[in-house]
Formats: C-alpha cells, structure tokens, sequence
C-alpha cells in the first residue's frame, strides 16, 4: 500500500524514471536557447515570477 | 513572519551588503548559468572563517533564521553550529535559505575558483560555474540531479556551439 497521503506529490528525490519517462532524460533546446539569450539579472527574475506564480496559484489568488 | 515565497535578490544583497564571502551553488546557480529548472531553496556556500561566520550570523539573525525542525522546535543558527554543521537548512523571513559548509566534500576555497561572477543590477555575486556544477551532480547522483545533469550538460554543448 502506498503509505503517502492521496493526492501529495513526492518528495523529487524519491523519484525514480520508468519505462516511458525516457523524456526526462531529454533536455528542452528551446527554453535552454531563451535562458541563455538573457542576462544573468533576468535569468534570477525568470525564476522569481515563476516561483512567485505558482506561490500565487498554491494560495489560491489566481482567478 | 515567515515568508511562503524566496526573495532571491533580496537574500543575496543582504548577505553582500553584509560582506558575507559565499558563493551561490545549487539550483540557483544552475539557473544563472542558464538552465530553465525551477527551485525554491536558495543554497549558498560559506567560507567558515570566523570574522566571515560573524557577518554571516548577523544576516540571519535580521531575516529571523531558524532550522527546518521536523519536530518543530525554535533552533536559531549561532556560531557554534555554523562551525560544526555541514548543511544549515534554515526558514527566514525572506524564504528558505540553506546555508552550507561544504557540499561534496567541497569547500568554499576548493570551489571559488570554479565560480563565474554574475551582476544583478548593482549587485556583484559568484556563483559556481557549469563544470562544477556538472562535476557536484554527478557526485550527489540523486534521480532530481541525474535530470539537472542533462540540462546542464546540454547548456555546455549549446554554449560550445554543438548541435545534435
């Protein structure tokens, strides 16, 4: 029986690839090429707004 | 008040404000150099000499630092633990910081010259750079780095101009 609470996301360090999730093992040319067309102080913001984001969507702000 | 969301900036101007010696590893340096992966820990690396420790000390002490306690006690950081314990991993009120003496048996002088300086604004920080990042990855070999690895090692090939 799995002993973590329905619905709660794994800790990402006991996660484990299996067979059909070879994808994670592809990295996304695309985003890398955007990251690296940017400045270091814009990289540090990408991050911010997505943290900030996806904090906004956890408490529940976003319509 | 705890914050719910890491103020990246904010913790890293305050600790350079403060002359802390420290460089920026981990996810956060990862995303410096160029990788698209999320994270939500700062992670800096000190250089535990004791006038250094004392600044360090004082930037926590003003962003209310205490340890991710899994039995919830207070435990605030003081001199006796950041000279003892490897990893710190602390809440503050700029969001969670972990603040560690060694990472992978690395040093912050083993490591400082393998940083690149970045400038955000006015601010001036060292963060590792991709081959040491790369290196450190391999070493902690966990499933969440062997996915960072292949970001990483792909920024490596773009950078040097490799294509598929």
């Amino acid at each position: 029986m799995d002993p973590s609470p329905q619905g709660a996301l794994p800790d990402s360090e006991d996660i484990e690839l299996q067979p059909g999730e070879e994808w994670l093992d592809e990295a996304d040319d695309e985003q890398i090429r955007w990251m690296l067309s940017l400045t270091s102080a814009e990289r540090l913001q990408v991050l911010q707004d997505f943290v900030d984001g996806l904090t906004r969507l956890r408490d529940g702000l976003v319509d | 008040m705890a914050s719910s969301t890491n103020r990246f900036l904010d913790l890293l101007d305050l600790l350079a404000r403060h002359d802390v010696d420290f460089i920026v590893i981990g996810g956060v340096a990862a995303v410096l150099a160029g990788s698209p992966l999320t994270t939500f820990d700062l992670d800096i690396l000190f250089d535990p000499t004791p006038d250094n420790i004392q600044r360090l000390l004082r930037v926590l002490q003003e962003i209310n630092a205490r340890y991710k306690d899994p039995a919830g006690r207070h435990i605030e950081p003081d001199t006796a633990r950041l000279q003892s314990m490897r990893m710190n991993l602390l809440k503050t009120d700029l969001g969670s910081l972990d603040v560690l003496r060694e990472t992978c048996g690395f040093s912050y002088s083993d490591l400082v010259q393998k940083t690149n300086e970045h400038r955000l604004g006015e601010l001036r920080i060292r963060a590792l750079g991709l081959e040491a990042l790369i290196e450190i990855k391999e070493k902690l070999g966990r499933p969440k780095d062997r996915f960072a690895l292949t970001y990483l090692k792909r920024i490596l090939e773009l950078e040097d101009g490799e294509e598929p």
